[in-house]
């Protein structure tokens, strides 16, 4: 089993917290981000979008993907000068969302929120492995 | 460690009012939907939902808002009324796009003499 490979640069300080794949875990996750947010420097409002965002990409994990052989998915967060990524794992294989551009819809607009608050987000998707990496510049 | 609450209905000039606060998130949405589908299909008249110590919404929560608005608009051609001050959430109803579907009040008493006068 090949183990997936990172690509950031060495000049980084991470940390990982492994979630159970529960929805009760979900207030865990915004604290997680929460601190690791404020403490990188982002201002109350940039905060609050990372904590949005990451929560609803963690909701899609426990949603829609799958927990790895401990029931966890895992949640880090990688520092990189001025920009701060916090990943999402899951063991499931990414299903492309059905876009529902109607407001009235009641799903289907996770992803696109999530792009709309933050700089950057890449999915790397093969089967069994879903990771979504949530990227924001501090001003 | 969310604070999710939901209280009970309290009905105040024969509108029925919700109060939900804390962080509503997909833990609770669930809660929020069977509460108000339940007002909406009981068919008790006007529902202002209170959310005036509500501190997170999650994309879960604006869908069943969604939902609910949707089907009170089809049910009675009126918007549902949402009392909600704080910032952050605010800007959840205007990302999302909620904001168009539904009524904003700054206060419970706001809402209520808005429906009283919409009658």
């Amino acid at each position: 089993m090949q183990a997936p490979v990172e690509q950031d640069t060495a000049s980084f300080a991470a940390s990982e917290l492994r979630l159970p794949a529960l929805r009760s875990a979900l207030g865990a996750a915004r604290r997680y981000v929460e601190e690791a947010a404020a403490a990188f420097g982002f201002d109350a409002d940039s905060c609050f979008k990372l904590v949005f965002a990451v929560n609803e990409a963690v909701t899609n994990a426990i949603r829609h993907g799958a927990p790895d052989e401990q029931g966890s998915i895992s949640l880090s967060v990688v520092a990189d000068v001025d920009r701060l990524t916090f990943v999402v794992r899951d063991c499931g294989t990414f299903g492309v969302p059905v876009l529902d551009t109607d407001t009235r819809s009641e799903h289907g607009r996770g992803l696109a929120l999530m792009a709309s608050v933050m700089d950057e987000i890449q999915l790397h998707i093969k089967p069994g492995s879903t990771i979504v990496r949530l990227s924001k510049t501090r001003a | 460690m969310s604070s999710f609450y939901i209280g009970d209905d309290t009905t105040r000039d024969g509108v029925v009012v919700l109060v939900v606060g804390g962080e509503i998130d997909y833990e609770v949405s669930p809660q929020l939907r069977e509460r108000m589908f339940a007002h909406i299909k009981a068919n008790r008249g006007r529902l202002v939902l209170d959310l005036s110590w509500a501190t997170f919404i999650d994309s879960t929560a604006i869908g069943v808002l969604t939902g609910a608005a949707t089907k009170l608009h089809e049910a009675d051609g009126e918007p549902l009324a949402v009392v909600c001050t704080h910032e952050r959430v605010l800007q959840i109803f205007e990302i999302t796009g909620l904001e168009s579907m539904i009524s904003l009040y700054s206060s419970c008493e706001e809402a209520l003499s808005a429906l009283a006068v919409a009658g």
